[in-house]
């Protein structure tokens, strides 16, 4: 022990890191049933459209037999997902019930390093997860490589993005079971209308332009241009979207929460 | 001269437009354990966490918050990369085993691989926990939870720990052991600041006491001042309800002072001999003449009722 009051302290980079390293220690620690499911997830979905719904649909969607459409969407809402269950429920029994949170900022970490550690490793897990997509997606033959390769970075982007939306929902929340309407009310529409299952193109021309609010729409569309390697100056625009959204909800979800954190 | 690790001046905290810490200013010395007693809601664990950053105080002028010469609204890491704090909740992670749940926090220090590992290992021989090095969380009993968390705080070896009712809800063996590894850091010149309602707890390690109710500071000494100036040497417990009557007698109107409840007299008094004398008369009744502790100069001060936060 020195005997003079200089601090040690992390660089931000290695307190950003040891909040990650924390999460993925936690989650690995039961590497089998947690990382298991999100290649079972993928599995049965294709299995029961593939075999029971795709001989109805004859159509192509853009292009795309509708296993494809399907299939390169599904790589985004297990990113939507798993990064939204990790910044509600998760994020919220660390928060309230298991009291993690108060132990990690008595360390030398502040609270915005604690809460965008966090996005950070809702990223990871979009990445993880759109990565397990993929690798099934894969072996079925449904999309092929090496470009789809690229794919997990969207998912750890959408991942980013809705770990941001899921902390500001969280910041608001008083009771666990608040979160309902989060699922029910904004994430299972946007699996029903963001051009996973059907186009957008379908919707009336009314509903649309709220197709194109909804996040998620963006995620697909870079996913898919990836995965069937066919790329338009538009996409530009649905980049910039999520960099915007993420900026945006990324400060009032950290505004906040550091406020529920440090009081 | 001595070194101050902890200076502070009216500090406030205000909740809504309840004042949970009103015009507070200690200071503590190095290498030295201050206690802060109070009931619940006293106000103890918020200037705690005002401390270290994890509360907010009032912006107020002339306040003045310096801990290892930092101010935690400018500096907070700082302060929390040479302090320690145990929180009152053992908030451990119950999926990882007694050395994964180190291991983290090594991490959060920026302690390198082989650093952390002689770290960890030391800490868990001084706190006597090597043999559950490997043990998942919800096999440790309450005493070994409170140890690893005690011990997660020394990870930096910090110049400053703060504990927030470390022993409560533990049995005396454990209590005992923390109590005798808080004298071992001390003697290896680390400052404690401790919260507790145990007065004996406040007796044998702290050097100095604060005394808060409501958010105020009521009395502050060295345990054994405290003593001496609030309260009579001896105190004559007599146990059943009795007629005020009782307690007239021309023996006790000088030098006792006399605090009655429903079912519980209290003599206090200076001079033995008289409270002995008065006790022989009380035929059959039940009574306990004993010395006076520091739990009489704190309900002295708090007051024996109980308000609407404990």
């Amino acid at each position: 022990m020195t005997n003079n009051n200089t601090p040690n302290i992390p660089p931000l980079w290695r307190r950003l890191y040891s909040v990650w390293y924390r999460h993925v220690r936690v989650y690995t620690q039961n590497i089998f049933s947690n990382a298991l499911p999100p290649f079972l997830e993928p599995l049965l979905f294709l299995a029961g459209v593939g075999l029971g719904l795709t001989k109805y649909i004859t159509s192509t969607m853009q292009g795309l037999s509708y296993i494809e459409f399907l299939g390169t969407g599904l790589l985004m809402t297990s990113a939507m997902f798993t990064s939204s269950f990790e910044c509600t429920f998760g994020t919220f029994i660390r928060l309230e019930f298991d009291k993690v949170y108060d132990g990690m900022l008595a360390a030398p970490i502040t609270a915005n390093n604690l809460i965008i550690g966090e996005i950070l490793w809702a990223g990871s897990k979009g990445f993880f997860f759109s990565f397990a997509v993929l690798c099934i997606l894969t072996v079925f033959g449904i999309i092929s490589l090496p470009h789809s390769l690229f794919v997990p970075l969207i998912g750890f982007i959408t991942g980013v993005m809705f770990a941001t939306l899921a902390l500001l929902v969280t910041s608001f929340v008083k009771t666990i079971n608040h979160f309902n309407f989060f699922f029910t009310g904004l994430l299972s529409p946007m699996f029903f209308f963001s051009g996973v299952v059907f186009p957008i193109s379908n919707l009336p021309e009314k509903i649309r332009p709220i197709a194109e609010i909804l996040p998620l729409t963006h995620s697909v569309r870079l996913a898919r241009a990836i995965c069937t390697n066919r790329y338009s100056v538009s996409l530009a625009g649905d980049f910039l979207y999520i960099l915007i959204f993420i900026f945006v909800v990324g400060l009032l979800a950290v505004g906040r929460l550091r406020r529920r954190l440090v009081n | 001269m001595p070194e101050n690790v902890i200076t502070i001046k009216q500090l406030n905290k205000s909740f809504g437009k309840l004042c949970a810490v009103c015009d507070l200013s200690f200071e503590v010395e190095a290498k030295t354990c201050f206690g802060f007693l109070g009931p619940n809601g006293a106000g103890k664990t918020t200037v705690m966490k005002m401390l270290y950053g994890k509360c907010l105080r009032d912006r107020k002028d002339g306040t003045v918050v310096d801990v290892l010469g930092y101010d935690p609204a400018e500096d907070e890491l700082a302060i929390k990369s040479m302090s320690g704090v145990v929180q009152q909740e053992d908030n451990l992670d119950d999926e990882l085993n007694v050395i994964q749940n180190l291991l983290i926090y090594a991490n959060f220090y920026g302690l390198g691989k082989t650093t952390a590992k002689e770290q960890i290992e030391y800490l868990l021989d001084f706190l006597e926990l090597s043999a559950k090095a490997k043990s998942q969380i919800r096999e440790l009993s309450g005493g070994m939870k409170r140890r690893l968390v005690i011990a997660r705080a020394l990870m930096n070896n910090p110049k400053l720990l703060i504990l927030d009712e470390p022993t409560t809800g533990l049995d005396p063996q454990v209590r005992h052991l923390i109590w005798d590894k808080l004298h071992q850091l001390k003697k290896r010149g680390t400052t404690i600041l401790l919260t507790t309602h145990y007065m004996e707890e406040a007796f044998q390690i702290c050097d100095e006491v604060l005394i808060m109710h409501k958010g105020k500071k009521i009395m502050s000494d060295t345990p054994q001042e405290l003593l001496k100036q609030n309260v009579e040497q001896y105190v004559l417990e007599v146990t059943g309800s009795y007629s005020a009557s009782l307690f007239e007698s021309p023996e006790l109107a000088q030098d006792v002072r006399i605090e009655k409840a429903e079912e519980m007299t209290r003599l206090y008094s200076d001079d033995t001999e008289r409270l002995r004398a008065f006790a022989n008369k009380l035929h059959g009744a039940q009574y306990y003449l004993r010395q006076a502790n520091l739990e009489d100069v704190f309900l002295r001060a708090t007051g024996r009722g109980l308000d609407d936060k404990q």
